[in-house]
């Protein structure tokens, strides 16, 4: 159907959340051929944390041009800390691409000492939090709780993680704790792919009563996350109006989660893909704070200079261009094919707006270059670039119809008059009907009529007779 | 023969105080009447003619009597031409009467001569035909029976908003039988007699076979309406087998009428909705199956259910769903497509490859019926492959167009004012006047509590 869009047949298995995906994604996602854009080095360079872990991973098991440089990172990166699984899971990757290579087999003894080190760590301070528990001092009881965390954080184990943190509400004392807190409970949700948790902590966070100047520090960094997981459960227009509303200061603050050339990416992209022409020009190339964050990505910047003038083709070339860098971005891949397909939707949508008819060899020129080199007929009823407009009008995207005798999208003419006209008359009648049966309602129960089980009547199945009801009851 | 002439004298008497005032006529009718119902029982065997005795008269032959006798043409005459206030106060006896006429016609099997009958004593009866009797379900059976739908139409067409019902606390103003009435509801009451005692099957097999008249002429709209009646009525714990056949004939109706499963009334209760979907699983299927827009599907799924459709007699309307398919199909590529070739037609139409020749004539027919708005273009480029160009969507002949939406919408106003009219009715039946809802709503804010008017029909106002 997108001839255009060679990867549309992409990672398609959107609903798949992080950590799934991150297990199984060797097998099941379609590698990324093209190669993409970015140095390996200096992207992995912007990120600190258990995120570089992922991010390499990722790559290493989707682009097979850079995997087995970037399991090797990721081998490497496991290697400093203290996450055996992990280490595992990249070393199995890492055999399948290159069985030869002298990281591809198992340090047993790393692997053994880790092992031992994690657990012995893990009772020493679930020891020293009994300890703390039996004092009945707050505060050491809410630092016992975070150590435990942290670690189980570091070791990989996120569920203990997360229920570590929460059992820290309760000795949290001052708004800073509960601050520090929180931001460590949405880190792990982010990582862990549970976006209805990271919303409700952002949500926390927002209401949480900490001196303004904390606050203002902390506002990009809530908002980022909040844009981040409003991204993930497909609500673009909202990640788009969050990500545009990202204070400019947020700098590298939390590049544990996300760097400001993402925030310009991901917003970038939610913008195109959710708003129309006049929205995108006021709210994103207009805007004094975005404007900060686009300057890191210009390509982001002329694709959406290029849709708002008008500029289709142009603008779905570059991000034909970048699509292969989207999908080894960690948070993107799983949207850009819908992303992709929204904004190529709209392109077409609002291309048509100006015309009252259209001939499809101008427009295939402009949506499906491909075809119209490749098919002898490109605006053939079987051609992929038809289809795509069949289905589109079928959906009520497109007000428009096609004529294929003369090659046309022809957009459809309201008659205002009849259109008012058929309206009041539908509406005139519905009333009625609504009407009638509502005053015959009234008379059947005021004449006592309505059906109910006659007395002393066996089941009788004929016409006109009536049956307990069986199916029906509950 | 005294008898006779005392009679005659009594009646005559009558007839000539036209001109006295309603409350002196009413007394006197019931008089008159009081006094024949007393010489009923004394077996006093006259005949007389224009009013209400002679109906017990005719009663009294009823088994010599048909078509062909003497009396059938007494009572025609009599059927044709009584005084619609005269027998207010003999409903029992009207009642009786056309139920006779029914059933003798039925049994010289000549339903439509009683259908004529009964169709026109109802209208004298009571013009605005707005009150339910048992006459009404006796009317449609017979025009069911004689296949003469459209006789049937004067009195479908007119809608039922009332039961006869037993006005049990006075009114506020003594209103006498034969004045002049706004609501027929307040001379039609239990207390006439003018309809047998009525269950809840009568009213549901009326609104059925209503709509089934409807079907037979393939007013597809009414019939929805009328089979909406009887699915959504108000109904304790159980359900009627009439609802669920009505709801399988709504199903097909929907398809034929709208080209989608019709939800049911938002009325209806949902349990009893329910109960539809368990029991009339093969239509919903196959109503789904026509959503979908696969013929070949359609067809498998008809064939698979046959016997469910010939068991519940609905055959007729399955077949024609499968008429309908096709041409809401090219209908609905119309809105996609301004003009495209007919062998891309059929390859949209039909999935699997079928030759051109076929959609070609049915088409053609689609156009010449009007039911599709559009032209047969040959081509020469596309040699063998006539071009089907859709007219544009509003580009038809405007004067007509117009005169006849501006009678549909009078049409539909008249029957708005009819209603409002009974609606009226319906809250003075029902004591609902403004400053009872008035009242009923501040004990709602003061109790703050749910519980909702008794009557169930006061959140209709």
């Amino acid at each position: 159907m997108d001839t255009t869009l060679p990867d549309a047949s992409g990672p398609s298995r959107a609903d798949m959340d992080t950590a799934a995906l991150e297990a199984t994604a060797a097998i099941t996602t379609p590698r990324a051929r093209s190669p993409p854009k970015f140095d390996l080095d200096t992207y992995i360079a912007n990120y600190t944390g258990r995120t570089r872990y992922d991010r390499l991973y990722l790559i290493g098991t989707c682009s097979p041009l850079l995997s087995t440089d970037a399991l090797k990172a990721a081998i490497a990166e496991a290697k400093t800390s203290k996450d055996v699984s992990r280490y595992e899971r990249a070393v199995r990757a890492l055999a399948d691409v290159a069985p030869n290579d002298p990281d591809a087999s198992l340090d047993a003894a790393w692997v053994q000492e880790t092992n031992r080190y994690v657990q012995t760590q893990t009772e020493r301070l679930e020891h020293e939090l009994r300890g703390y528990k039996n004092n009945l001092i707050k505060e050491s009881i809410r630092m016992g709780h975070e150590d435990l965390g942290n670690h189980h954080y570091e070791t990989g184990d996120l569920a203990a993680a997360s229920k570590a943190y929460s059992r820290m509400r309760d000795y949290c004392t001052t708004p800073n704790h509960i601050t520090s807190m929180l931001f460590k409970m949405v880190n792990v949700a982010t990582e862990r792919g549970d976006w209805m948790s990271v919303q409700s902590n952002v949500h926390r966070l927002r209401n949480s009563q900490s001196k303004p100047e904390d606050a203002a520090k902390n506002l990009s960094k809530i908002s980022a996350a909040s844009a981040l997981s409003q991204m993930h459960q497909g609500s673009y227009l909202e990640a788009a109006n969050s990500f545009l509303s990202v204070p400019p200061d947020l700098g590298d603050t939390y590049n544990e989660v996300i760097t400001p050339n993402d925030v310009a990416v991901y917003g970038g992209l939610c913008a195109l893909a959710s708003m129309n022409r006049d929205e995108l020009q006021k709210n994103v190339l207009d805007s004094q704070t975005f404007r900060n964050f686009l300057e890191l990505e210009p390509h982001i910047r002329r694709a959406i200079t290029f849709f708002c003038n008008f500029k289709f083709r142009q603008c779905l070339d570059i991000l034909e261009a970048y699509r292969p860098d989207y999908l080894l971005d960690i948070h993107l891949q799983r949207h850009i094919p819908q992303l992709y397909k929204r904004i190529r939707t709209k392109s077409i949508e609002q291309y048509m707006i100006p015309f009252s008819r259209v001939t499809l060899d101008s427009m295939a020129k402009i949506f499906a270059p491909t075809v119209v080199g490749g098919e002898a007929r490109p605006t053939d009823i079987s051609s992929p670039f038809v289809q795509e407009l069949v289905g589109l009008i079928q959906d009520g995207v497109l007000n428009a119809r096609i004529d294929l005798e003369k090659g046309l999208l022809v957009s459809n003419q309201i008659d205002l008059r009849a259109e008012v006209q058929r309206t009041t008359l539908e509406s005139l009648r519905e009333f009625n009907e609504e009407a009638h049966l509502r005053i015959l309602h009234a008379a059947v129960l005021q004449a006592g009529l309505d059906v109910k089980p006659e007395k002393g009547e066996g089941p009788g199945l004929g016409k006109g007779g009536r049956f307990p009801r069986g199916p029906g009851r509950d | 023969m005294t008898l006779l002439s005392d009679i005659i004298s009594a009646s005559a008497h009558l007839h000539r105080s036209n001109h006295l005032n309603s409350d002196e006529y009413d007394r006197r009718i019931r008089e008159l009447v009081e006094y024949f119902r007393r010489l009923q029982t004394t077996k006093a065997l006259e005949s007389f003619a224009n009013d209400e005795s002679f109906l017990d008269i005719l009663s009294r032959f009823s088994s010599g009597y048909s078509p062909s006798g003497k009396l059938w043409t007494r009572a025609a005459h009599f059927l044709a031409s009584f005084d619609g206030v005269q027998v207010r106060y003999a409903g029992r006896e009207w009642r009786l009467l056309v139920e006779l006429v029914g059933q003798a016609s039925l049994a010289a099997s000549t339903p439509l001569l009683g259908a004529t009958l009964v169709k026109d004593a109802m209208l004298r009866l009571d013009p605005s035909c707005a009150v339910f009797t048992s006459s009404h379900l006796l009317l449609v059976r017979l025009c069911l029976q004689a296949k003469a739908y459209s006789s049937a139409l004067p009195v479908l067409n007119k809608q039922i908003c009332h039961f006869p019902i037993s006005l049990g606390r006075p009114s506020s103003e003594p209103s006498v039988l034969c004045a002049d009435h706004g609501s027929s509801v307040s001379f039609m009451t239990e207390a006439s007699e003018v309809s047998s005692k009525i269950s809840y099957r009568d009213y549901l097999q009326y609104f059925l076979y209503g709509g089934m008249v409807y079907m037979a002429l393939k007013e597809w709209r009414k019939a929805l309406h009328f089979l909406g009646i009887v699915i959504s009525m108000p109904s304790t714990s159980s359900v009627s087998l009439i609802m669920v056949e009505a709801y399988k004939k709504w199903v097909l109706v929907g398809l034929l009428e709208k080209g989608k499963l019709c939800p049911p009334p938002s009325i209806t209760t949902p349990h009893v909705v329910k109960v539809y979907q368990s029991l009339a699983r093969p239509y919903i299927i196959l109503a789904h199956t026509f959503e979908r827009g696969d013929l070949k599907k359609l067809n498998a799924e008809i064939d698979a259910a046959m016997g469910v459709w010939s068991a519940d007699k609905n055959l007729g309307l399955v077949a024609q769903v499968v008429a309908v398919f096709f041409s809401q199909t090219v209908i609905k590529l119309g809105k996609t497509f301004a003009a495209l070739t007919m062998a891309d037609l059929s390859k949209q139409v039909f999935p699997s490859p079928v030759c051109a020749e076929v959609t070609g004539p049915a088409v053609s027919s689609l156009i010449m019926s009007r039911a599709l708005n559009a032209t047969l273009v040959q081509t020469k480029d596309h040699a063998g492959s006539s071009m089907l160009r859709f007219s544009s969507i509003h580009s038809l002949p405007r004067l007509s167009h117009e005169l006849d939406l501006q009678s549909q919408l009078k049409q539909e106003m008249k029957l708005m004012e009819t209603l409002v009219i009974n609606l009226g009715a319906t809250n003075i039946n029902l004591g609902l006047s403004d400053e009872y809802v008035d009242s009923l709503h501040k004990g709602q804010v003061w109790s703050g509590s749910s519980e909702v008017n008794p009557t169930g029909g006061g959140n209709w106002t």
